[in-house]
């Protein structure tokens, strides 16, 4: 793809010339003669004297994912500087799982990052699992797997759609939707939910799959793969779109390291890591895929809202392809392992950590021998993912904020737990 | 999960020690003498705690050296560890697990696999501070991502991060009343008029 | 072709055709509840149904209220999707105050309608969103069902019907600062 241009600020809307009182020289039409300009200037420098204005988006506007709230100062167009406010949405998710059951709690960890349930069931059930010394059957962690990818895969295509959604698009978001319902219906018929499962249980999985399903699932991944080119002429080969995204919300390596932003933002960046490859968890050593990471032979820049959004394309196929290798190299067996009937694991402690759709989902789990949790820490991946802006979007326009968001994908379900 | 599993919730042998925790240990006990108070190198969970005057030095340390590189903050977690016993103070302990996107990893971690081994190079940085008194420094201008995880151990333990300049709650509103994730925290019965009391059966 | 106030006497077949007779109350609910236009307020989970139910498969528009409004000026059905905290609550009750006459409320989600799973240990959530703004149809599930955001729009264009379309006064005090 060609590199796309931006389009170049002329002088007079940059920022730094246009402040209080300062009699303004660059591009001032000169009215009659060069004398009249002269007199003119200090009347036309009180006529464009500007102030900061400080507003607010969100927490209710169609552009921030949710109950964000992200006050802005900003010079016209210009931000000068924003800081979210979160918590809006918290719902004592790290307090619950202090004070209910481990099974009890598993349910509500579906909730943080609501449209990647499965993935976050599968890292708090492992935290579990580790803490109390359970083994989960292979067949199983194979489960597990597809799921998950599936769940990302649906994931990546809901991110895909709001995106273009969140720049004006509206027909990505209404395909995506078409085998979104596929994959809600498939996910539906094996757990009993549509968006919220508990189908990843602490030992295994609720439910083994039926030959009926498998049939299902071959059809969905069939369906996508065909659609998948589809989208991405709708979106990435969109001259509005490139202009729109690339080279814009530009977050680099060092932006991402420091604040601790992961998942597809940090790949986007340069950065080639994937926890399923790099420091694996469950069965994921056993696939061969990629890893799709920022570079500089695709449109834009690295670490801008293009290359986030190319990766989570490229992510998608390569769900597709752990899917298929997990569906030939799954062995028969049980489902689920041999949980005690009341979980009392020793007094220690967990760390783990798993690739979710957004970035590293991890778990900090102290336990006290007691039926319940001592602490269950959860890290949210978009909790980092969003306090980046407070420094990469400064002095951006306000039309590209709303770009720089919508292209870190961020669900507020687990920025506030 | 090809090992043999060793029975439900013992920890896991000696045999087991963390490479990289073991080679940030060696790192602060050379580099920094005193800093480190306390350690466990092997299981599933190692750990490093250190003083909390030592743990700027410690944690920037460790993100700078070119053999450990652990550039980014994972995660900070607050723990209440309340008095159980009489000769016991009650503490709040502060978790630091520290991550490196710049190392490559090494084969021998993939080669331990097992369910009560750590095979995920992160380190674990720990501070217990008395609860009367839980103040800790700040880590904000070592790892720009920390503001945000020492708002919410403040807001929701208590932990207090010097250093800083004033430190805003995140998650709660500005007036909520206490520390929520404290073991000795009661639900308020209301909050600005709104109850806040289950209703009866439950 | 309704003719509500009894048969039009003495009119010409042909104009009996084209001419309805009924209240103006009538019309005006009739254009009220089929042509609601929510706000697109999604705080959690359950906004991703509403979303699902706005799309291509269950597609709310076919019932007359598929055009979401960013703005609460300018909508008239607030479907609060999602978990209600003690943080957004004076912000939930903000945006209903800004909304105009007559305006219906669908509590959409388990947490909304009582507080849901969150009921017993979540001290930050407001169980159940009529503590802070009068409800008309409470639509429980975690989340619901598109059908089931449906069937809730069909009973709230139901009671809109039957009872007229005036805004729904607070039952429970709203004790919101």
């Amino acid at each position: 793809m060609s590199e796309p241009t931006r389009p170049t600020i002329p002088a007079a809307r940059a920022p730094s010339l246009v402040s209080g009182g300062e009699p303004h020289h660059a591009s001032v039409t000169p009215v009659g003669g060069v004398a009249e300009v002269h007199e003119q200037q200090p009347l036309v420098g009180q006529d464009l004297r500007t102030e900061e204005l400080v507003f607010n988006m969100g927490p209710q506007h169609p552009a921030t994912h949710g109950v964000l709230r992200v006050v802005i100062k900003s010079d016209g167009e210009f931000v000068q500087g924003l800081q979210p406010h979160i918590g809006n949405l918290h719902r004592c998710c790290e307090k619950i799982g202090e004070s209910v059951p481990y099974y009890q709690w598993i349910p509500y960890v579906d909730r943080m990052d609501y449209l990647a349930a499965m993935c976050n069931e599968h890292i708090a059930c492992m935290a579990v699992e580790k803490a109390a010394g359970i083994e989960v059957p292979e067949r199983a962690e194979y489960c597990r797997v597809i799921v998950a990818e599936v769940q990302r895969i649906l994931s990546h295509l809901f991110a895909m759609g709001v995106y273009g959604l969140d720049l004006g698009a509206f027909t990505p978001f209404l395909h995506q939707f078409r085998e979104r319902e596929k994959g809600l219906d498939l996910l539906d018929h094996i757990s009993g939910g549509r968006l919220l499962y508990h189908y990843v249980r602490i030992g295994g999985v609720k439910r083994d799959f039926t030959q009926e399903w498998l049939d299902e699932l071959e059809a969905f991944l069939a369906a996508v793969e065909q659609r998948l080119p589809e989208y991405n002429t709708l979106l990435l080969s969109n001259h509005i779109f490139q202009q729109r995204t690339a080279g814009v919300g530009v977050i680099d390596r060092s932006a991402c390291v420091r604040w601790g932003v992961t998942g597809p933002a940090l790949r986007a960046a340069g950065v080639d890591f994937d926890v399923r490859r790099d420091a694996p968890y469950g069965v994921y050593d056993r696939f061969e895929f990629a890893v799709p990471h920022g570079h500089s032979g695709i449109a834009g820049v690295v670490g801008d809202c293009f290359q986030r959004h190319w990766v989570r394309t490229q992510e998608v196929e390569q769900s597709l392809r752990i899917v298929r290798q997990a569906l030939k190299q799954m062995p028969q067996g049980p489902v689920m392992g041999k949980v005690p009937k009341s979980l009392k694991p020793v007094a220690g402690e967990v760390y783990v950590r798993g690739e979710n759709p957004r970035g590293e989902l991890a778990v900090y789990m102290v336990t006290q021998g007691e039926d319940k949790a001592w602490r269950a820490r959860c890290r949210g991946p978009s909790f980092s993912n969003i306090a980046v802006i407070t420094e990469t979007a400064k002095g951006t326009l306000l039309a590209d904020l709303v770009a720089a968001i919508g292209s870190l994908d961020i669900v507020l379900g687990e920025v506030d737990r | 999960m090809s090992t043999t599993p060793s029975p439900a919730g013992t920890p896991a042998p000696a045999a087991l020690v963390d490479p990289v925790t073991e080679r940030a240990h060696a790192l602060l006990a050379a580099r920094l003498p005193g800093v480190v108070v306390a350690q466990e190198l092997a299981g599933r969970h190692p750990w490093i705690r250190v003083t909390a005057a030592g743990l700027r030095d410690a944690l920037r340390l460790l993100r700078d050296d070119p053999t450990t590189q652990l550039e980014c903050c994972h995660l900070i977690s607050g723990v209440d560890w309340p008095a159980r016993k009489p000769g016991e103070t009650a503490e709040l302990e502060v978790v630091y697990h520290l991550v490196s996107y710049a190392l490559p990893y090494d084969a021998a971690y993939k080669a331990r696999r097992g369910p009560q081994a750590k095979n995920d190079p992160w380190v674990a940085i720990k501070v217990r501070v008395p609860r009367e008194a839980p103040e800790v420094p700040s880590v904000m201008d070592l790892f720009t991502g920390a503001d945000w995880h020492e708002r919410e151990t403040y807001d929701l333990l208590g932990v207090r991060f010097t250093g800083r300049g004033f430190v805003p709650r995140i998650l709660l509103p500005e007036d909520w009343p206490g520390y929520p994730l404290r073991k000795d925290w009661e639900t308020p019965t209301d909050y600005h008029g709104i109850p806040i009391v289950p209703p009866e059966g439950l | 072709m309704a003719t509500l106030d009894g048969p039009a006497e003495g009119l010409d077949p042909e104009l009996q055709q084209s001419i309805i007779l009924t209240k103006v109350d009538w019309v005006k609910d009739w254009g009220r509840r089929n042509a609601l236009w929510p706000m697109a307020f999604g705080l959690a989970c359950c906004a991703m149904e509403m979303m699902a139910t706005a799309a291509t498969k269950y597609d709310l528009d076919r019932f007359g209220a598929g055009v979401f409004r960013a703005s609460p000026r300018q909508s008239d059905l607030m479907i609060v999707a999602g978990t209600v905290t003690h943080k957004m609550a004076p912000r939930v009750k903000r945006l209903y105050d800004q909304m105009p006459d007559p305006k219906y409320v669908i509590a959409m989600g388990a947490c909304v309608v009582g507080g849901g799973p969150y009921v017993k240990h979540g001290y930050h959530v407001v169980q159940g969103v009529d503590l802070v703004v009068p409800v008309d149809v409470y639509l429980p599930g975690c989340p619901p069902r598109p059908e089931a955001l449906i069937d809730a729009i069909r009973k709230l264009q139901l009671r809109i019907l039957q009872r007229g379309g005036a805004t729904l006064p607070a039952r429970r005090q709203a004790t919101v600062a």
